[in-house]
């Protein structure tokens, strides 16, 4: 029995070594499942960005919490030359204004911005509203329900604006994720749903009005919301990669040269085609100033909103 | 006619039967190792897809998902550990059969209950989609809550020992899932300050602890020597005879999985648990549910296979994914250029009907590799105890800390272990623990979205629709008879106990 338990003791030991074992190789973390949107995007940056800087790279998913958890880890490995996450817009520009987390927008090198997608404001292609001011309208009577992907995710921020800074009444109910809220708005359980290009051309939806400052191509008779008499709002889903702080500027700039060289190759634009990724680019310096504003930006709605902490 | 035909071929290419074989060979021993499950499974694979077209890297994806799902109830039933959480209903029956020396029954009605799940559910996928994904629209957060709240009912059947202790244990797996961010609000709830807790408690570490690792404990812990012993892994089908006695069975289970699944946001281990909870009512064998009853394997397993299927109900008829397994399928899709959503049907109708050949090709292997999958169990199980235990731990911690590469995992795996091992000692069974913790966050989320929608009234969701109200109806029902049948048989053991009394001689 004795010997039974030593084997069982080595052999948990394995199993902990193994998950705690540090490689030397480039470590892409996304705070995502696998999987998932973000995931997909990230798994398709990967190949080519690893080719250019000529190492060998491990797509790591650590997931949680809003993707606070895997971006906290990236800027807790402060200096280390060898982790850089694939972000995406909430854990970044949303997340440190409505909890206590361990980073800020402060925390990272910024290395670029790879895509981004303007939001639109939906309605179900089966309901009778065709324009924004007809919502508005309708909605005084009995406030309308708007669906978001959970507490705090851009489609609630970007209605929760929309809201505060318009006559439409409505209130949020928030999903699990887009999938689950889509099935919500078939079945008239809400009525309103902001989301990006790609949930609007799969399900059978009608877009109201975009929150970008021009007309989206493709979308030309849909107005934008500054168009609408309102505040310019500018809400858009985008991703982009970051190093933690305290790396060399030679480095950085390694980064930053490898970034731009892969969102312009043509296997990532073949593949943002079809995802129907928008390939937006952003050096390290723009990224940064435009990580700030969406920060500032954000925060205000979320305060107007009454959601801060 | 010639769309079809066309799709048939696509599937029967070498490339996409291969990946078929090796897809659900590997899934099932996956999904046997306790911890790897079906998304830890799905993850390795994934990466392997971005080099295949579409259809083959379906057919792997596919073995993979089917196969894991399956190969959890080889070890529920060998040494009372669900291999995957899908498969922890299995273990109420399956063990008990295996105590009893009935191993090769128990896998056999496994085996079989899964096939027959898994092609029902396909045979609904391919005639019945979207009337099913029209009528699964339909069921809003209200609905939901009432589901839910029958499903949580099972609660009460299973705690066969002591109603208390398996409402204390389901409790603490509701209080469990409580952990981390407010699905409503996002704010934190019973994180003590601790960053790391935000994130919640995963399910499969819970999982792994409750079952994995506290049967490991038990097994060293004991000085009996049957414990020590492993049955040797046999499998033999049932006979026609039997099938037809349990047809009804088969197919109550398969249908209840096909209907959950096709349904956002619940997932093979709550039809595993509502199908069983059915079964507790419905089968005539009922009595003997609990103490290795093939009837509780079938519910069982026939609800979670045919979960596989009628998942994609929702993904292929609507772009909506069910659960985070055809989360991922639907990943796979985008990469290789396909975008699910409503017209998917129309736009790939060639892909989608492979896609359906593939799912009833896959259900075929997984029948045909059951024996040899079962066979490399039974070889395993023959190495000495510590291996065996030593590698259960070793993939347990393995499971736990892969599924969202956090860290805290695996502290929460070794402490729910030790809290499970207590548990039982104490008597208290863990199965309401797990099903606290998997319906858990659907009945909270359901029932606060269902508030906000009715505005604050709660009253009026008894009244929301015809389906709610159905539900609420069964609920009623269900409460009603359970409290009844808890009287009788009270009233009967007191008249019987009366007439033992009054019957015995006054000796003195």
């Amino acid at each position: 029995m004795k010997s039974l338990r030593y084997s069982l003791a080595a052999l948990a030991l394995i199993a902990t070594t193994h998950a705690a074992m540090a490689a030397d190789n480039l470590e892409i973390i996304v705070p995502f499942a696998a999987g998932g949107a973000t995931d997909i995007v990230a798994r398709s940056f990967e190949p080519t960005f690893s080719q250019q800087l000529g190492v060998t790279s491990v797509v790591r998913n650590v997931a949680g919490a809003s993707a606070t958890v895997g971006t906290a880890e990236v800027a807790n490995s402060e200096g280390n030359p060898n982790i850089i996450g694939y972000e995406p817009a909430g854990a970044l520009s949303i997340q440190p204004s409505l909890k206590k987390l361990p980073y800020g927008p402060d925390s990272f090198t910024y290395i670029c911005r790879t895509v981004s997608n303007p939001m639109f404001l939906m309605v179900s292609k089966s309901s009778d509203i065709t324009s924004f001011q007809q919502l508005v309208e309708e909605s005084q009577d009995q406030p309308f329900l708007y669906g978001s992907s959970g507490p705090g995710t851009l489609p609630h921020l970007a209605m929760a604006a929309t809201v505060v800074n318009s006559d439409l009444k409505a209130e949020h109910v928030p999903y699990s994720g887009s999938g689950p809220a889509m099935n919500a708005l078939a079945g008239n359980e809400i009525q309103i749903m902001a989301d990006t290009e790609t949930i609007l051309e799969n399900y059978d939806l009608r877009p109201l009005a975009v929150f970008a400052d021009h007309r989206v191509e493709g979308y030309d008779d849909v107005p934008t919301i500054e168009e609408l008499g309102l505040p310019a709002l500018d809400f858009a889903v985008w991703q982009g990669v970051v190093a933690p702080k305290g790396i060399s500027d030679e480095r950085a700039k390694q980064y930053a040269e490898a970034c731009k060289a892969t969102v312009e190759s043509d296997k990532f634009k073949t593949f943002a085609d079809k995802a129907k990724a928008n390939i937006a680019y952003l050096g390290p310096d723009d990224f940064k100033a435009f990580v700030q504003k969406r920060f500032e930006a954000n925060k205000q709605v979320l305060e107007d909103a009454g959601l801060t902490q | 006619m010639d769309v079809i035909l066309a799709a048939v071929g696509d599937a029967f290419t070498w490339q996409a039967l291969l990946a078929i074989v090796i897809g659900t060979w590997a899934g099932i021993i996956i999904g046997g190792l306790p911890g790897l499950g079906s998304v830890v499974g799905l993850t390795i694979f994934l990466p392997f897809t971005f080099g295949m077209d579409v259809i083959t890297s379906m057919a792997l994806l596919i073995g993979v998902y089917c196969g894991s799902v399956y190969g959890g109830s080889i070890t529920a039933i060998l040494i009372n550990t669900p291999g995957t959480p899908q498969s922890a209903a299995t273990t109420f029956d399956g063990y008990p059969m295996t105590q009893q020396g009935r191993v090769d029954e128990a896998l056999g009605w496994a085996t079989f209950a899964s096939f027959f799940g898994g092609v029902l559910s396909c045979v609904l996928l391919i005639f019945c989609a979207p009337q099913l994904a029209k009528f699964a629209v339909n069921f809003g957060s209200i609905e939901v809550f009432a589901l839910v709240c029958l499903a949580m009912l099972c609660i009460v059947g299973i705690s066969r020992g002591s109603l208390l202790k398996g409402l204390v244990c389901g409790m603490m797996g509701f209080f469990f899932s409580t952990v981390g961010s407010d699905p409503i609000t996002g704010a934190d709830r019973f994180t003590f300050g601790t960053y790391a807790l935000s994130s919640g408690l995963d399910l499969i570490p819970v999982v792994v602890g409750a079952f994995a690792l506290s049967e490991v404990f038990v097994r060293f812990s004991s000085r009996d020597e049957e414990a020590t012993t492993i049955p040797e892994a046999r499998l033999r089908f049932p006979g026609l005879r039997d099938i037809g006695r349990r047809l009804i069975e088969l197919v109550r289970g398969s249908f209840i999985g096909s209907f959950v699944g096709a349904l956002p946001g619940t997932g093979a281990a709550a039809a595993a648990f509502i199908s069983y909870a059915a079964a507790q009512k419905l089968s005539p064998r009922r009595a003997n549910l609990g103490k290795g009853e093939p009837d509780g394997i079938i519910a069982s397993e026939s609800s979670n296979n045919a979960v596989t299927g009628s998942a994609f109900i929702p993904t292929l008829a609507l772009g909506i994914p069910g659960d985070v397994v055809t989360a991922m399928m639907m990943g796979a899709m985008v990469i290789h250029g396909i975008t699910p959503g409503v017209r998917l049907m129309q736009d790939q109708a060639q892909t989608v009907y492979a896609l359906f050949v593939v799912l009833i090709i896959v259900n075929v292997a997984m029948l045909v590799l059951s024996k040899p999958s079962i066979g490399l169990f039974r070889y395993l199980f023959k190495l000495p105890l510590g291996f065996v235990m030593g590698g259960i731990v070793m993939f347990s911690f393995i499971g736990a800390v892969s599924v969202r590469g956090n860290p805290l995992d695996l502290v929460v795996a070794a402490l729910t272990g030790i809290l499970a091992y207590v548990l039982r000692r104490g008597g208290y069974p863990l199965a309401p623990l797990v099903i606290g913790m998997v319906l858990g966050p659907a009945l909270e989320s359901s029932l606060r979205r269902g508030l906000l929608i009715s505005r604050g009234d709660f009253l009026s969701f008894f009244t929301h629709s015809g389906i709610a109200t159905t539900l609420f109806v069964l609920i009623g029902l269900f409460l009603i008879w359970t409290v009844t049948a808890g009287v009788l048989e009270w009233r009967a053991r007191v008249a019987t106990r009366r007439k033992a009394a009054s019957a015995q001689p006054v000796s003195e």
